[in-house]
């Protein structure tokens, strides 16, 4: 075995846990909103593209990443097209793409201008932009296609019913969705066409019928078996694990959002992160009282996992630095 | 063990009012004891899922509605729990255990329950150890379970549900996708489970000619909201669902009735019925042709080169085991399915290079998914649908789908109605369609005898209008009645195409029940016995 099919080996994805794959794709796509070098960009969508294709099996999951990359393609094409459509503001200064310009004159306000000499600063950032939205849908691809839906679910805290619930039939809707979305255009085609939006409906509404469905029936079985029991907690324990679950989420969101959106104010942001993961971490042990669940088989963390976390930790590290340094 | 009093559920009106419905459910007050093995069967949806899942608080939690009552298990009463809160004395498994899985290999799956129920590792060692022995599955525990068949997938199924010592175990159609093999598997273990560790097991099922020599009682869920139980012969007195074996005692004037193969046979011996030889349609000139079709996904080989074609005023059955590669074969005449190598030629050219509309003139087609085919809001609005695009008098397709599965309010959406009935309704659609080929994937799962009945009376008249008929299936008494040639496919390869009489006679691996009871040669449906 070459060095790298073995280490293609070591981390692939029937080996690995499923949480590290998600958390080398978020992180893939933290590194990715902050920067705005596109040689780094570049480097995600092609990096994400080839782990992929390394590091895939053959399960039902895996075949989501066509689906990604079409997203990412279109996310591309569309952000740079409306740049140069909705032409708002302009310099003519470093103008390289010069289109005629259309004033549509609506009869109130300023004429909207459309089309017009573009900038190259001006058609640059929109590129940026649109591959920085590219990396992330990759990156979160990549997790998606990588981990194993199910192996995930087995490992969300049980304490956290209704978020773990939520969130677990989020994870696997994705690539249910695309199953089934290829199975109903097949069956589908043996009914005979329709016209405009019945054809739509024809494929939209069974396919999202099909997936409700079965994600119903998953959490209709794994609440058969026990799934969501409060075992011994009482009601307050339940209750204020909740709340403060709810609190960290909003730290945490908020922290998020000031990351992307000013990047000036270092301090608070990272307050809100550290403190909203804190109280998140408390909010699970508080709920996971012992004996309510028991793991027969801890899901363990393997070589491939330490080298995947390795090497998130370390882009994560590189970017915050990069992202503070500004 | 369990004790139902006055026990009514019933779902709320769709039109988003507090309102409930005629009850599904209606003043059920019955018993069942501890071991006591109960088939629940009833009409096409007639409310057996329902029922059943009234017994694990899945319903109302996952269906809505309204329930009340009593619902003693082990003298506790557990009426309005949740579903979580039964996990630890009632065991479910659904129909497609697949979609059920949380786990990646046999052993994940089994211990999830105990994982959650949160009881020591000891324990669960134990447990696992005996609940897989029961179950024959102690050699598969490494496995993952994609890699399992239909079976063996349906027994871990039932050891996780019961692995935390559940004494209560409720099946919905456990083997109705399975081929006969891993439908008497699973049934063997389930009797085990009753006589040996005393656990009581409800089992929805509606092929249930083999199954009720096995059951210690039978549990009818009429469909007007009345619920009976009671010794197997009490209960088929209802002619939607009366299965094979009664039919011909009671055909016959047989006196008791006889229930289990071996009672039929004695009986059979002694009277010596008299019987007409089936009567098989000749073929016509050739509809279909198939020449040198493979078929492979990545290294599987689904199909291997196979040649047949097929006649007009012919029905043609596909039989084989799960996984023999039948509906991989249905896709590729049809066209969109994926073909390695081959021809299927029509009068209008090879399927594969027609466009959908020319495609739909030559052929239609039932998939096994065929609620995929149901787009509409409402039962109404796809009946008009189809009457409009197969250009049909309208009303057609409504009629013919009363035929299968009776009077159904039409203002309901399709998704409202039960599998049985939605395998109905795309049954119709499909049929009224005039196209001179129709294949047919499992186009009896879930459907009572009536609606069985109903359906070969449609494919006798298309077939009289000289057109073909292809129908996978693992339904053998089906196929003894309506089928004029059997094609056999065994791990992708035609093994056998012969007379239904030589496939389903006696001694035969698809032997039909009343070949075996009979050991008459030429004889495989009751049609053919004369009264």
């Amino acid at each position: 075995m070459s060095a790298t099919t073995r280490a293609v080996h070591l981390v692939s994805a029937y080996k690995t846990n499923p949480i590290s794959w998600w958390l080398a794709g978020l992180s893939l796509a933290i590194v990715a909103s902050l920067t705005s070098n596109i040689y780094v960009l570049l480097a995600i969508c092609v990096g994400t593209l080839s782990i992929i294709r390394l590091c895939r099996d053959d399960s039902p999951w895996a075949q989501s990443i066509g689906f990604y990359i079409k997203l990412a393609a279109i996310v591309i094409t569309l952000r740079v097209a409306f740049r140069i459509i909705f032409n708002l503001g302009s310099s003519t200064k470093d103008a390289f793409l010069l289109l005629p310009s259309i004033d549509l004159d609506f009869g109130f306000g300023n004429a909207l201008k459309l089309f017009g000499p573009i900038s190259a600063t001006a058609f640059n950032f929109a590129l940026v932009d649109g591959f920085r939205l590219a990396a992330i849908i990759l990156a979160v691809g990549m997790a998606n296609s990588l981990a194993n839906p199910r192996k995930l679910l087995k490992s969300t805290p049980g304490a956290l019913y209704e978020i773990a619930t939520a969130l677990s039939i989020a994870i696997n809707l994705a690539p249910q969705l695309i199953a089934s979305l290829n199975r109903v255009r097949r069956a589908r085609s043996l009914r005979g066409q329709s016209k405009g939006m019945k054809a739509i409906t024809g494929i939209v509404i069974p396919v999202l019928e099909d997936t409700i469905d079965q994600s119903m029936g998953l959490a209709a079985s794994m609440s058969a078996r026990g799934f969501g029991r409060k075992g011994n907690r009482s009601k307050f324990q339940v209750i204020g694990a909740r709340l403060l679950a709810f609190i960290a989420i909003c730290f945490m969101v908020s922290g998020a959002a000031l990351l992307l959106f000013s990047p000036e104010q270092q301090v608070l942001e990272l307050t809100f992160l550290v403190l909203g993961l804190a109280l998140a971490v408390i909010s699970i042990k508080l709920s996971s009282t012992r004996g309510t669940i028991t793991r027969y088989r801890k899901e363990p963390w393997r070589l491939g996992d330490v080298i995947i976390l390795a090497a998130s930790l370390v882009l994560m590290v590189l970017a915050f630095g990069g992202a503070f340094a500004r | 063990m369990i004790q139902l009093k006055d026990l009514t559920f019933s779902y709320l009106k769709s039109d988003g009012s507090k309102v409930s419905e005629t009850p599904q459910i209606n003043n059920v007050n019955l018993t069942i004891n501890s071991g006591e093995f109960v088939l629940v069967c009833g009409p096409t949806g007639s409310g057996k899922s329902t029922f059943l899942k009234t017994l694990n608080g899945l319903a109302p939690s996952f269906t809505g509605g309204v329930i009340t009552g009593e619902l003693k298990i082990n003298g506790v009463e557990l009426l309005g729990l949740e579903p979580h809160e039964f996990a630890s004395v009632v065991g479910y498994v659904n129909q497609q255990p697949e979609n059920a899985f949380v786990g990646d290999t046999v052993i994940d799956e089994i211990v999830y329950c105990a994982e959650q129920l949160g009881l020591p590792i000891a324990q669960i060692e134990k447990s696992v150890q005996k609940i897989s022995e029961l179950l024959e599955i102690s050699d598969l525990l490494e496995r993952p379970l994609a890699t399992l068949s239909g079976g063996q997938q349906q027994r871990v199924a039932i050891a996780s549900a019961l692995v935390a010592g559940q004494k209560v175990l409720l099946l919905d159609e456990p083997t109705s996708a399975l081929d006969l093999v891993g439908a008497a598997e699973v049934l063997r273990v389930l009797r085990r489970l009753c006589s040996e560790e005393g656990v009581t097991v409800l089992l929805a099922e509606h092929r249930i000619s083999r199954v009720i020599a096995e059951v210690d009682s039978v549990l009818v869920v009429h469909g007007d909201g009345s619920v009976t139980k009671g010794p197997t012969a009490t209960q088929f007195n209802d002619p939607r669902f009366v299965p094979p074996i009664i039919e011909l005692g009671l055909k016959l004037g047989w006196k008791p009735l006889p229930i289990t193969t071996t009672d039929a046979a004695k009986k059979w011996n002694e009277t010596r019925p008299e019987f007409q030889a089936k009567v098989l349609s000749n073929a016509t000139s050739e509809v279909l042709a198939v020449s040198n079709l493979e078929v492979s996904f990545g290294s599987v080989q689904a199909l291997q080169q196979t040649s047949f074609s097929l006649a007009g005023n012919q029905i043609t059955a596909l039989m084989g085991e799960n996984g023999s590669g039948k509906t991989s074969l249905c896709w590729a005449i049809q066209g969109s399915g994926t073909r390695t190598k081959g021809t299927v030629t029509t009068y209008k050219g090879d399927t594969k290079d027609l466009n959908a509309a020319d495609r739909l003139e030559v052929l239609t087609m039932v998939p096994q998914r065929a609620a995929d085919l149901l787009f509409l809001a409402t039962l109404s609005a796809e009946l008009e649908e189809s009457d409009k695009y197969a250009e049909v008098s309208p009303g057609s397709t409504a009629k013919l789908f009363q035929s299968l599965a009776g009077r159904i309010d039409t203002s309901i959406h399709p998704r409202d109605l039960s599998a049985g009935q939605q395998l109905s309704l795309v049954l119709a659609i499909q049929l009224v369609k005039q196209a001179k080929i129709v294949i047919l994937d499992e186009p009896t799962r879930g459907l009572d005898y009536s609606a069985k009945y109903a359906l070969a009376k449609q494919l006798n008249s298309i077939r009289s209008q000289d057109r073909a008929v292809l129908i996978a299936t693992h339904d053998i008494e089906f196929v003894a009645m309506i089928a004029d040639r059997v094609l056999v496919l065994e791990k992708g390869q035609l093994v056998s195409d012969s007379s239904p009489l030589e496939v389903l006679g006696a001694g035969k691996p698809f032997a039909s029940q009343l070949a075996e009871i009979s050991q008459e040669v030429g004889l495989i449906s009751i049609e053919q016995v004369k009264l």
